[in-house]
C-alpha cells in the first residue's frame, strides 16, 4: 500500500516535455504538400465525427463525442432540487463542469478543477442556457458533467456539441440543439476544428498571432449561443472565421439529429 | 452579477427609450457615461488606477515581483490578473458571492491579454529561464454601477500605462552565481509601452437594438451581451458572449462593428488622457476614492 500522508516526491513536477524544444517551439507552417498537419485536405476539412447518446445507465441522459482523436463524454442528472438554494426562481438552472481526466493532455491534469476547466464550465454554461427550456424546471437544477478523455484540440467545441445532445438524450425541454465549431485563425488561414498542434502553431514574426473562435450555434433558430475567442485579428478575419464556423455547424447538425434519431429507435426497441 | 429589481413597466420604458435612441439619462446608444481616471494614487504599488464611471468604481494597483519563468515559455515574462468583488460594492458579494462574477472578470482580461502583440512581454524577461518581472494586476470593485468590464479593463490599461519598474541589471560572471543590480537612483525606471493594449467594449442587446455602456438598471433588461477586447489600431483581442439569451449571426456583426468604432475612440481618448495627466507631473491635484 503506498504510502499516502507522506509526500515521497518533490513538492513541485515539471513535464519532460516542457524542456522538449521539439514541444517547446512548434513549427509555424499550418500546411507541407499541400496538407494540413493531420493530413486533412482543405482548411474547411472537420475531423471525422462519431456521436453516441445514451451509454451511461445511471444518468438521465448522456453522449459521447469523438473528433478523431478529441475523445468527451457527458452526463446529464436532474432535474432535482437545488441545494442550499437563496431566493424562489420560476427559471430552472443549469451546473455545468467541465473536467480534463488527469491522463487527457500532455501534461498531467490535477484532479481539481483548474482555472482553464472553470472557464470552460462558464462557456459551456452560456452556450447550453439560451437552448433549453428553463421555464420548465422552476426551482430546480439540471447537472451537466463533461469529462474530456482525450484532447486534441477543440475540446470547447466537442464538449458544447456533446453536452446539448446529452440534454437532448435526457429529454429535457430545448428550443434546438447547439452545434459547435471552432476555428484557428493563422496568418491568412482559417482552419476549421484545429488539431492540438494546430491549436499551438507558432506565429510568423511580423503578423498578428490571429487566435482561436468557438461558436456555439443553433441551426433551426439561426441565433449565436456562445461565441468566444481570444487572440488578435482585424475584424473582417474575426467575421471571416465565425462565418465559416457557422456553415461547418450546419453540416454538423445532420450527424447529430442522426444520432439522436437513432438512440430514441434503441431505446423504444428496447423497451 | 448585481441585480437590481425592475417591474415590467420600467423595463417598457427602459427599452422603448432605447429604440428611439434616448437613454433614460438622456445618452444616445452609442454613448459612453462621464469618466473620471487617475493614476498613480497609491504609493505601495508599481503602479495603480482609479476610475470611476458614474457610479462605477475601480481601483486597479500593480506590483511588480521578480520570479523565474514558466518553464514552457523560458524567455518572456508574464501579467497575472486577480479581481476582487468585495462587499462593500454589494452585500450580494460577501463570502464567495463575488467569486463568479470575479472569475468571470479574470478570465476575460486573461483574453484579452493572452495574445503576444498586446504588450511586449519579452522585455519582462531579465534572464533566459531564470528571471522575469511577473505583474501582478490586482482589481478592486469599489461600488457597482453597470458596465463592470468595460470599467475593470480601462483601469487596469490605465494602471500598467502607470507602471514604473525599476531597471535592474544582471550579471553573471563565470562559475559564479547571477547579482542583480538595482539602480540607486529611484527615477531610473522602465515604463511599458501600452499602445496596442485592448480595452474591453461591452454591447447589450436590449430589445432589437444595442447599447454601450450600460448601466444597472439597462443591464437587468438585457438578455444577452457581446464583451469584446478592441486596441486602438482597431484589432480584436477577445471576445465573449454573456446572458441567457442568444443573438443572430446578422446583429453579431453589426454589434462587432459599433464595438470597434466605439473602442477606438474610447482607446485613443484614454491614451490622450493619460498622457495630459502624465505631463502635468507632480503638480496636478489628486481626488482619491469614492467621491
Amino acid at each position: 500500500m503506498p504510502d499516502t500522508r507522506r509526500i515521497t516526491g518533490p513538492e513541485e513536477t515539471q513535464s519532460p516535455f516542457a524542456f522538449c524544444p521539439q514541444f517547446l517551439a512548434q513549427s509555424a507552417e499550418a500546411f507541407s504538400d499541400g496538407k494540413r498537419r493531420d493530413g486533412r485536405k482543405a482548411e474547411a476539412d472537420h475531423r471525422p465525427v462519431f456521436l453516441k447518446a445514451g451509454l451511461i445507465s445511471q444518468a438521465k441522459g448522456s453522449a459521447f463525442a469523438e473528433l478523431d482523436k478529441t475523445k468527451v463524454v457527458c452526463a446529464v442528472y436532474g432535474p432535482h432540487e437545488v441545494a442550499r438554494r437563496e431566493d424562489f426562481s420560476m427559471q430552472g438552472q443549469i451546473s455545468c463542469e467541465v473536467k480534463f481526466a488527469p491522463f487527457s493532455c500532455r501534461v498531467r491534469r490535477q484532479h481539481v478543477q483548474d482555472g482553464r476547466e472553470k472557464d470552460l464550465s462558464t462557456q459551456l454554461l452560456e452556450a447550453l442556457e439560451p437552448a433549453v427550456r428553463l421555464d420548465s424546471f422552476p426551482k430546480s437544477q439540471v447537472d451537466v458533467f463533461v469529462t474530456v478523455l482525450e484532447n486534441d484540440g477543440s475540446a470547447l467545441s466537442a464538449a458544447i456539441t456533446c453536452a446539448s445532445l446529452a440534454l437532448a438524450d435526457a429529454g429535457i425541454e430545448m428550443y434546438d440543439l447547439v452545434v459547435a465549431c471552432t476555428a484557428r485563425i493563422h496568418g491568412t488561414s482559417i482552419l476549421v476544428d484545429p488539431s492540438f498542434s494546430e491549436e499551438n502553431l507558432k506565429t510568423v514574426s511580423g503578423e498578428k498571432p490571429g487566435g482561436q473562435v468557438t461558436l456555439g450555434f443553433m441551426p433551426s433558430l439561426r441565433q449565436v449561443s456562445a461565441l468566444c475567442y481570444h487572440g488578435d485579428t482585424d475584424l473582417d478575419v474575426l467575421s471571416q472565421a465565425t462565418q465559416r464556423c457557422q456553415d461547418t455547424c450546419h453540416k454538423l447538425y445532420q450527424v447529430v439529429q442522426d444520432t439522436l434519431v437513432k438512440s430514441v429507435e434503441q431505446r423504444m426497441n428496447n423497451s | 452579477m448585481v441585480d437590481v429589481n425592475l417591474s415590467e413597466a420600467e423595463k417598457t420604458f427602459i427599452v422603448h427609450g432605447i429604440q428611439d435612441n434616448f437613454r433614460e439619462d438622456g445618452r444616445s446608444n452609442e454613448e459612453y457615461r462621464q469618466m473620471d481616471l487617475e493614476t498613480g494614487l497609491m504609493s505601495n504599488t508599481s503602479g495603480s488606477a482609479r476610475l470611476r464611471l458614474a457610479n462605477t468604481e475601480i481601483l486597479v494597483g500593480v506590483k511588480a515581483e521578480l520570479e523565474e519563468p514558466k518553464p514552457e515559455k523560458p524567455d518572456v515574462g508574464r501579467l497575472e490578473f486577480f479581481v476582487d468583488c468585495s462587499a462593500n460594492a454589494a452585500p450580494e458579494f460577501e463570502g464567495r458571492g463575488g467569486e463568479e462574477l470575479a472569475t468571470e472578470m479574470m478570465n476575460l482580461l486573461y483574453r484579452a491579454y493572452s495574445a503576444s502583440t498586446v504588450l511586449d512581454v519579452s522585455s519582462l524577461c531579465l534572464q533566459s529561464g531564470k528571471l522575469c518581472w511577473v505583474l501582478y494586476v490586482d482589481v478592486l470593485l469599489l461600488e457597482c454601477g453597470g458596465n463592470l468590464f468595460d470599467a475593470a479593463s480601462i483601469a487596469v490599461k490605465a494602471a500598467l500605462f502607470n507602471t514604473k519598474i525599476p531597471s535592474v541589471k544582471v550579471r553573471q560572471e563565470e562559475g559564479e552565481e547571477t547579482e542583480l543590480e538595482v539602480s540607486d537612483d529611484p527615477y531610473d525606471v522602465r515604463r511599458l509601452d501600452v499602445s496596442a493594449a485592448p480595452t474591453v467594449l461591452t454591447l447589450s442587446k436590449i430589445g432589437h437594438n444595442h447599447i454601450v455602456d450600460a448601466s444597472q438598471k439597462e443591464e437587468a433588461c438585457c438578455l444577452a451581451r457581446l464583451m469584446m477586447a478592441v486596441t486602438a489600431s482597431g484589432s480584436v483581442t477577445a471576445t465573449v458572449k454573456e446572458g441567457r439569451g442568444s443573438l443572430d449571426p446578422d446583429s453579431i456583426t453589426e454589434m462587432m462593428q459599433v464595438g470597434k468604432r466605439v473602442g477606438k475612440a474610447v482607446n485613443e481618448k484614454l491614451l490622450e488622457t493619460l498622457k495630459e495627466e502624465e505631463q502635468k507631473g507632480l503638480k496636478r491635484k489628486t481626488v482619491g476614492f469614492l467621491r
